[in-house]
């Protein structure tokens, strides 16, 4: 009896761990499938609650020459707290982007998040666009980071 | 063997089978659920993204301290529950081996939880630049919840090591028994920084509903089980000392009273933890066998004085209030499996096989019984079982006298060199239950007697006393 019980314990946690496993390797390819924006860096499992990210519809106006103002993007909530940014644009172009709220679940993720903004500003201030590289290391900040800066481009119509 | 075509026979038989089956299988079910929920713990991790941690030194190191957290904290929920008195584990493996198997995991859990923090702080200070000794100060002062969680820890390493300490005697019960009570407050005040600083349980997820069922649980039974239930009992049934009574020196009888005791459907073997509210006395609860089957209104208890604090036993009053937990045990008719039975107690072990044997409905010969001790002073209840035998038509055999110097034996010297062993006391052992009664060494010799005349672990039934 003894034997059938760690036998059966074993075959169960197995059983539960490789179920888990699947999930979290599920969760994560879809992710990045659904983000598309992204490298190849897994990513948070969290939906992420802004507009399907794709790239900028066909339908907004064209002419982007004379968008300017501050465009605030939506909220996008991971698994470490929520991420919130804003642009500046002038003249058809990002010149700012402000981070309004950061990853703060806790100290550790904003440790992680305020070392990763300024790097994420800097890129997408040079590429002009959210297709740039998350992070190493900041993946859930930086996935956050950069939806939430799509839907803010995207009202801006860039 | 001709016997056992007797229908009565069979057909208590196959039931005996039928429920030791069913007790093994519960016995089973429960290993599979506990290991099964440490496995749930890092699954649900897992399922959260938790691999994607495992992609840098850092969140390799922190990785692996958040699953040892889990695991840690997993092992100390099903460490409660085994503890709670829960009536189903009683009934299925019994009292006494749930919480040798929460002993054995005591020390496990604290090591998983000690790595938990250490390869935290290393994890998260490669991350930060910061070294352990600056990272644990930042950690300490900068995160709301972390002070509370390094006291969780501390308190659990007292009561481990306190556990440790008692456990080879060095200990007072009753010190030990306060601080133990200390880790309800260690997991507790590890909770907040489960929910706050431990992303794994932040978000509204399976996760985090996974761990609260688990502590609700957890607390719940102990809260019920273990305060409500006993203390439920204890006003409903109003016991008080009618009287107590030496019966040799050293072991005295105490006498209850109280209302519908019969309600507590005590079985024959059972024990329960009585508390005497007298001062000196009420603050240590004693784990008592019933010497009787109680009767609506009157019970019997007997105790030998053993420590300090049984010693003071023999002096209560006649009208001291008293508590009850219980009754719990699994050295009962319940735990039977085989068509005959076969019980040996020495000393103050009487007590369990002297309820057993009056609770029993026994066949005329289904039962022999050996009645052991050291010397003239230990021959108190024997004849209640005396008279028990003779109701029956039970046989009994008595072996007075101290072990053989040197030999590694249960049986008295003279019994020794007459050449008698357990199958010449008990001729159909193969085919019997065996219920084995006193002190653990003894028990022990007895146990490897009767495995090497050929009987299974689940004929053997055990309760120990200290000696």
């Amino acid at each position: 009896m003894r034997k059938r019980a760690v036998v059966a314990s074993v075959l169960s946690s197995l059983a539960v761990l490789v179920f888990g496993w699947q999930m979290g390797t599920q969760a994560i390819g879809v992710s990045t499938l659904a983000t598309g924006t992204l490298t190849t860096t897994p990513v948070t499992t969290t939906p992420v609650t802004t507009t399907p990210v794709t790239t900028t519809p066909a339908t907004s106006t064209p002419a982007t020459a004379g968008v300017a103002g501050t465009f605030t993007g939506s909220a996008a909530s991971t698994r470490y707290g929520t991420v919130q940014v804003s642009i500046t644009v002038a003249g058809g172009s990002i010149t700012d982007v402000t981070a309004l709220k950061l990853t703060d679940a806790d100290r550790k993720s904003v440790q992680i998040s305020s070392r990763a903004a300024p790097v994420l500003r800097q890129s997408v201030l040079a590429a002009q666009s959210a297709k740039v590289s998350v992070v190493s290391g900041a993946t859930y900040t930086s996935d956050g980071y950069l939806q939430s800066l799509q839907s803010a481009l995207d009202q801006a119509g860039l | 063997m001709t016997q056992l075509t007797t229908p009565g026979i069979t057909a208590a038989t196959r039931t005996r089978a039928r429920n030791g089956r069913r007790r093994a299988n519960a016995g089973d079910l429960l290993v599979v659920l506990s290991w099964t929920s440490v496995a749930v713990a890092i699954s649900l991790y897992l399922a959260y993204g938790g691999a994607a941690d495992f992609t840098s030194l850092s969140g390799i190191v922190s990785g692996i301290g958040i699953i040892g957290g889990l695991i840690g904290t997993d092992l100390i929920l099903v460490m409660l529950v085994l503890a709670a008195r829960l009536p189903f584990i009683d009934r299925t493996v019994g009292q006494d081996r749930a919480i040798a198997v929460h002993r054995s995991l005591g020390k496990p859990a604290l090591y998983f939880l000690l790595a938990h923090g250490v390869l935290l702080t290393l994890g998260y200070g490669i991350s930060a630049g910061l070294d352990p000794v600056a990272e644990t100060i930042s950690l300490f002062s900068t995160v709301a919840d972390m002070p509370l969680a390094y006291l969780g820890l501390g308190l659990l390493i007292m009561v481990v090591v306190t556990s440790l300490v008692a456990v080879r005697r060095r200990f007072a019960y009753e010190a030990w028994h306060l601080i133990h009570l200390l880790s309800y407050a260690a997991v507790l005040v590890a909770v907040p920084h489960q929910l706050s600083a431990g992303g794994v349980l932040a978000d509204g997820s399976w996760q985090r509903a996974y761990w609260i069922v688990l502590f609700v649980v957890a607390f719940g039974a102990i809260a019920w089980f273990r305060f409500a239930v006993p203390a439920i009992r204890t006003a409903r049934h109003g016991l008080r000392v009618t009287g107590i009574e030496p019966v040799a020196p050293g072991v005295s009888s105490i006498h209850l009273s109280g209302r519908d005791l019969d309600r507590l459907q005590v079985a024959g073997g059972q024990y329960a933890i009585w508390r005497f509210w007298s001062r000196g006395t009420w603050w240590h609860a004693h784990p008592i066998s019933f010497s009787a089957m109680p009767t609506g209104t009157s019970a019997r208890i007997t105790v030998r004085e053993l420590g300090r604090g049984t010693g003071r036993l023999g002096r209560i009053r006649a009208g001291t209030f008293v508590s009850i937990e219980g009754p719990y045990g699994v050295f009962t008719d319940a735990a039977r499996t085989s068509p005959y039975l076969a019980v040996i107690a020495a000393g103050i072990g009487i007590t369990p096989a002297r309820t057993l044997l009056e609770q029993s409905t026994l066949r005329h010969g289904e039962a022999t019984v050996l009645l052991r001790g050291t010397d003239n002073d230990q021959r108190y209840l024997w004849n209640e079982v005396f008279a028990l035998a003779a109701r029956d038509g039970s046989s009994v055999y008595t072996m007075l006298g101290h072990r053989p110097r040197g030999a590694s034996t249960w049986l008295s010297q003279e019994a020794a060199g007459r050449g008698v062993t357990i199958e010449s006391v008990f001729p159909r052992i193969a085919e019997s239950d065996l219920f084995i009664c006193g002190p653990q060494p003894w028990a022990d010799l007895v146990i490897r007697d009767a495995l090497a005349a050929g009987i299974s672990r689940r004929q053997i039934h055990v309760e120990k006393f200290e000696s």
